[in-house]
C-alpha cells in the first residue's frame, strides 16, 4: 500500500528527468556530427568530399581570378553522414557539434559556409597548386632522406623534374666511386 | 476580460505531415512529444489529430509525386494564421532524393514555409528550437505585427 512512498523518494532524489533545454544549454555528445566545419589551411582542393557526399551539399569552383578556388558547404542538404570526413585525405573537414540549425525562411539559402582558399605559385613553373599540407608530406617522405621543404613548393611535374636531377646527381657520384 | 486575454499567451497546438518521410524525422518528432526528457508540452505546444485543429504544422519528407496532392489538401485545411515548419533536410531541399523521378519537393515549390530545421534527422533539442522559433512567429501574426501573408498563401491543386 505504500509502495508510493518508496517512488516518490526514489523521484526526490532522482529530479526531474527532462532536459532543461531551452532555458540552459543541452548536453552534447562529443562524437555528436554537427555542422561541417572546413579548414582552410589543409584543404588541397581533391574533391573527394564534392565526389562522396550524398545530399550534393558541398561545391567546389575557382574563383574568376583563377587564383583559387571557392568551397561552399550548404547545411540544408547536408545529411551529416561524415563521409566527407572519413574520406578527406588531409583530415581537412571535421564535423562540430553545433547542432543550433534552426532558422527562418528568409536565411534558407545563406545557411551555408563559405571558404575561399587561395592557389600558390609553383617555385618551379609558376602553376597554380594547392600546396602540400606538412603533415601529408611528412607520410609521404617518412623513409627517404630528401629534405621535403622545398619539395612542398613545386608542382607534381616539377618534383618528378627534381627527382630525376637527385637520381642523375647520386648515379653520377656512384659511377665516380 | 481584455486583461486577461493578454496575460495569457495562447499555446499553438502541433500538426504533423508526413510528405513521403523515412519516418527518421517522425520519430524524432514523436520523441520531443512523448519521451519526458524532451517534453515538447511544457512550450505550451501539443499535437492534435485534426488539422482542423492545428496552428503550427511540421512537415517532414521531400513531398513525394504520390502524397503531394493529399499533403496540399491537408495544408489547406489548417486555419489561417498558420506557421510550416519544415523539419529535416528533405523538405528544405530535397536533401539525398533530390533530383529523384518521384520527388515534387522542395516543399516551397508548394507551400510557403516558415521555418526550417535541417538535420537529417534534426535532434528533438533542435526541433524544439524550430517550434520555439514558429511559436514566436504565430503570436506575431495572431498579434499583427508579423504580415501573415494569406494572398501569397493561395495554394492552387493541380
Amino acid at each position: 500500500m505504500f509502495r508510493f512512498l518508496k517512488l516518490l523518494g526514489k523521484n526526490l532524489a532522482q529530479g526531474p528527468s527532462t532536459d532543461p533545454f531551452p532555458a540552459k544549454e543541452a548536453h552534447t555528445p562529443e562524437r555528436f556530427r554537427g555542422r561541417v566545419v572546413v579548414n582552410p589551411e589543409q584543404c588541397v582542393g581533391c574533391r573527394i568530399c564534392h565526389h562522396m557526399c550524398a545530399g550534393g551539399a558541398i561545391r567546389i569552383e575557382d574563383n574568376e581570378e583563377k587564383t583559387g578556388y571557392n568551397f561552399t558547404v550548404w547545411h540544408n542538404t547536408c545529411a551529416l553522414c561524415g563521409m566527407c570526413r572519413h574520406y578527406c585525405p588531409t583530415k581537412a573537414i571535421t564535423l562540430s557539434t553545433d547542432w543550433h540549425n534552426a532558422h527562418t525562411q528568409e536565411d534558407k539559402y545563406d545557411w551555408a559556409a563559405h571558404y575561399s582558399i587561395p592557389y600558390l605559385a609553383c617555385a618551379g613553373c609558376g602553376a597554380h597548386i594547392r600546396m602540400l599540407p606538412p603533415q601529408l608530406a611528412a607520410r609521404l617522405y617518412a623513409h627517404s632522406p630528401v629534405d621535403m621543404t622545398d619539395l612542398l613548393k613545386l608542382c607534381p611535374s616539377c618534383r618528378q623534374l627534381a627527382a630525376a636531377r637527385r637520381e642523375e646527381i647520386s648515379n653520377d657520384t656512384h659511377e665516380q666511386e | 476580460m481584455n486583461l486577461f486575454s493578454d496575460i495569457v499567451v495562447r499555446s499553438p497546438w502541433l500538426y504533423r505531415i508526413n510528405a513521403g518521410s523515412c519516418n527518421g524525422c517522425d520519430v524524432e518528432l514523436a520523441t520531443t512529444a512523448c519521451i519526458p526528457r524532451y517534453d515538447v508540452e511544457r512550450l505550451g505546444c501539443r499535437y492534435c489529430g485534426s488539422p482542423r485543429h492545428a496552428d503550427i504544422v511540421l512537415i517532414t519528407g521531400p513531398l513525394t509525386l504520390r502524397v503531394r496532392d493529399k499533403v496540399l489538401r491537408v495544408w489547406q485545411e489548417i486555419p489561417e494564421p498558420k506557421v510550416t515548419v519544415a523539419v529535416g533536410i528533405c523538405p528544405i531541399s530535397g536533401g539525398v532524393f533530390r533530383g529523384g523521378h518521384s520527388i515534387e519537393g522542395p516543399i516551397d515549390r508548394y507551400i510557403p514555409v516558415d521555418v526550417n530545421v535541417p538535420g537529417c534527422p534534426p535532434r528533438p533539442q533542435s526541433i524544439m528550437e524550430g517550434v520555439l522559433l514558429a511559436k514566436k512567429i504565430w503570436l506575431d501574426r495572431l498579434n499583427g505585427i508579423a504580415p501573415g501573408h494569406k494572398e501569397e498563401r493561395h495554394v492552387s491543386l493541380p
